[in-house]
């Protein structure tokens, strides 16, 4: 058993004629969090989609403890998802069932517990997420950062041994915030398992990961360890980590130059 | 809603649509007239069969008795050949029954009416009719009077 | 060139438009395999009987009705010039058997279910519901398309028979009370000139011809759409709109091929 979970080798991905991903290769251990940073509409999402085999590559490979996603068969692709849990950024709780069921959801499908069993393990999921409370009420009655909590006890309900956030921290509150963070980094500990964590919120991420990869552009512009990014004097990594409005990104949409529009008058075609 | 609830509901509404469509084809359809599809066929030539179409109805007294279940043009002959299917229940046709073309009311459908002959033997499966009575066409009855006004 | 622009333009959406209509076919060979998974829960297929099928009872019964009583009245006010105002019961009849009954109930079926599908599907598309049943290893389309698509074609040849069955009385009611016609000679006209098979038959075979299409559309619609709520909201519309002409058009196709004398 490798120390590496999951391994991407040259990733290729495009939609259209956009190139959201130009030749990418990652290693995520098999054990911590690890974090994929990067600005928005980078294909970060579009990796952990290639990941789970939702979506097939242009080129390149992506294998999950050992198996080659997209060459595996339908029945095995679903015996592998069983064991990823992944928390997508609405939570995509299914609305007509209530928290509990929505949570008890994979155990009745994939598993032949009785019902007794059942209730006692989504009880104890919804009490690691702290919602045991809530499990009569519906989706529709929960607050974003409930939802995503409930969404975070359904994808360990099978105890998978990987799970994906999907910028979990986007849109929330502080104090959701701050209890999402605290979730992610305890559940890791407490369950032993990978964590991937796609954000592009540089300091609460950046707080709990154990390693780091920086996506720009479709590919990779820096990884290691927070401590190292942190200090890193690459422009890129450094315009991301810091915050800066200019830089390798740069702060103008693509225009002509400004002295050239405002001579040439009306341009209106 | 609970699933008692909502299982009584489809139930009644697949059972209200099984009860209209059987409502629809025994009230208004001619069911009666299926159960006996086993009917025995028997055929007609005619030399102008006006307005006669397949299924146009059969009867003897005007009663139906049967329905028409093919024309064809007979190019040897140079006539029309009608064979109509006849209930089974109405086996006692002698051999010499006459079938003419007949308008049902002044402006209706065209029909063929069975009359009745004499004879001891009766028309059975395969058999044809050899007294014919074509349909009258309009034209034709405006041409003989005129021709017969004229003579005069 | 503006012309060269315009002409790539429409070049560019006739292939968009024959792609997508590809895709809906790729989506049908999808979904019919799919539909084995109701053999282990038929309740999915239930759930979405009453929601498809039950829920669209009161509009059909209520249009049935009103249907009914204009044919009567039209049928009168065109039959009795000659005389032949008996067969008020025919025309009604097979008016609704041949034809508003499988075409209305199919265009009302389109407007009220068709477009609660797709709007349903498009939102679990856009909330990433199916997207999270996939990861779940849960196949969306045996989950949650399958048995919509088949409560859809089921409904619609019990809607269309009830529309007729609710018409018909409804016809009878006007004839005999309003227009104060023999009760007697209206069924027996009826049993006269109307056939099982030729009018009755038929008009169930559009019927369920004209269900799976809707059914089809709404479904694909919505599974397709953009998962934006501009892109919902035109997927409803193209549901309501398509279905609609796809019932119309079928209509004269199957009428030519059935009621050719």
């Amino acid at each position: 058993m490798s120390d590496t979970l999951i391994k991407i080798r040259g990733m290729k991905f495009s939609r259209g004629e956009r190139m959201i991903i130009d030749g990418i290769d990652m290693d995520i251990p098999r054990k911590g969090i690890t974090a994929i940073m990067g600005p928005s509409g980078t294909g970060k999402t579009t990796l952990l989609k290639l990941i789970g085999g939702q979506l097939h590559p242009d080129a390149g490979s992506v294998e999950v403890d050992g198996q080659n996603v997209h060459k595996l068969k339908t029945s095995q692709l679903y015996a592998l998802r069983k064991r990823m849990g992944m928390l997508f950024q609405s939570g995509a709780l299914l609305t007509d069932l209530t928290v509990f069921e929505n949570v008890a959801y994979p155990l009745r499908e994939h598993t032949r517990m009785s019902e007794g069993l059942i209730r006692q393990l989504v009880l104890l999921k919804l009490n690691a997420v702290g919602l045991r409370g809530a499990a009569q009420l519906m989706p529709s009655e929960l607050s974003g950062g409930m939802a995503r909590r409930v969404a975070l006890a359904r994808a360990i309900s099978l105890d998978p041994m990987m799970i994906m956030y999907d910028e979990p921290f986007t849109g929330q509150d502080p104090i959701s915030k701050g209890v999402l963070v605290k979730l992610i980094r305890e559940l890791n500990d407490v369950l032993d398992i990978c964590s991937i964590v796609v954000s592009h919120d540089v300091s609460d991420t950046l707080s709990i990961a154990d390693y780091a990869y920086v996506v720009s552009d479709g590919e990779i512009i820096g990884h290691g360890h927070p401590q190292e990014l942190v200090a890193s004097d690459s422009e890129w990594i450094r315009q991301f980590i810091d915050g800066l409005a200019d830089g390798p990104v740069p702060f103008h949409y693509e225009a002509a130059p400004v002295l050239d529009e405002l001579i040439s008058g009306d341009n209106r075609s | 809603m609970s699933t008692r609830t909502i299982e009584i509901a489809v139930g009644l509404f697949v059972a209200a649509g099984l009860a209209a469509l059987f409502m629809l084809a025994m009230k208004v359809s001619n069911l009666a007239n299926y159960t006996g599809d086993d009917g025995y066929e028997i055929s007609a030539r005619f030399d102008n069969i006006g307005g006669l179409k397949v299924r146009s109805p059969v009867a003897a007294s005007g009663v139906r008795v049967g329905q028409v279940t093919g024309i064809e043009y007979d190019s040897g002959g140079y006539e029309a050949r009608v064979t109509m299917s006849i209930d089974p229940q109405y086996d006692k046709f002698p051999t010499d029954t006459a079938a003419s073309v007949l308008t049902s009311g002044l402006l209706g459908e065209q029909f063929i009416g069975l009359q009745p002959g004499a004879e001891e033997e009766y028309l059975m499966a395969g058999s044809e009719i050899e007294l014919t009575q074509s349909a009258l066409v309009l034209e034709q009855i405006v041409g003989q009077f005129l021709y017969s006004k004229a003579e005069e | 060139m503006m012309l060269l622009d315009k002409l790539q333009s429409l070049g560019h959406k006739s292939l968009s438009s024959v792609q997508r209509l590809g895709r809906g076919h790729v989506f049908l060979l999808h979904v019919l395999p799919a539909m084995q998974g109701m053999l282990f829960r038929p309740s999915l297929l239930i759930r979405q009987m009453y929601s498809v099928g039950v829920q669209t009872l009161l509009i059909i019964v209520v249009a049935g009705l009103f249907v009914g009583m204009v044919i009567a009245l039209q049928a009168y006010n065109a039959l009795v010039d000659f005389g032949a105002e008996d067969s008020v019961s025919v025309m009604v009849v097979l008016s609704l058997l041949r034809e508003l009954g499988p075409v209305v109930t199919a265009l009302l079926f389109a407007g009220r279910a068709g477009s609660a599908l797709t709007a349903e599907i498009g939102l679990m598309k856009a909330t990433e519901q199916l997207s999270g049943m996939e990861m779940m290893a849960v196949n969306p389309i045996e989950r949650v398309i399958a048995p919509r698509f088949l409560a859809g074609f089921i409904s619609m040849p019990l809607l269309a028979a009830i529309f007729s069955a609710v018409g018909v009385m409804g016809g009878y009611l006007v004839a005999i009370e309003l227009l104060g016609l023999d009760a007697g000679a209206f069924w027996s006209q009826a049993v006269a000139k109307v056939d099982l098979y030729h009018d009755l038959g038929n008009g169930m075979i559009k019927s369920a011809v004209f269900g799976f299409v809707v059914v089809w559309i709404a479904v694909f619609e919505g599974y397709d759409c953009v998962p934006t709520s501009e892109g919902l909201g035109r997927a409803t519309t193209s549901t309501v709109v398509h279905s609609s002409l796809a019932v119309l058009g079928l209509d004269f196709v199957l009428t030519a091929l059935m009621f050719n004398e």
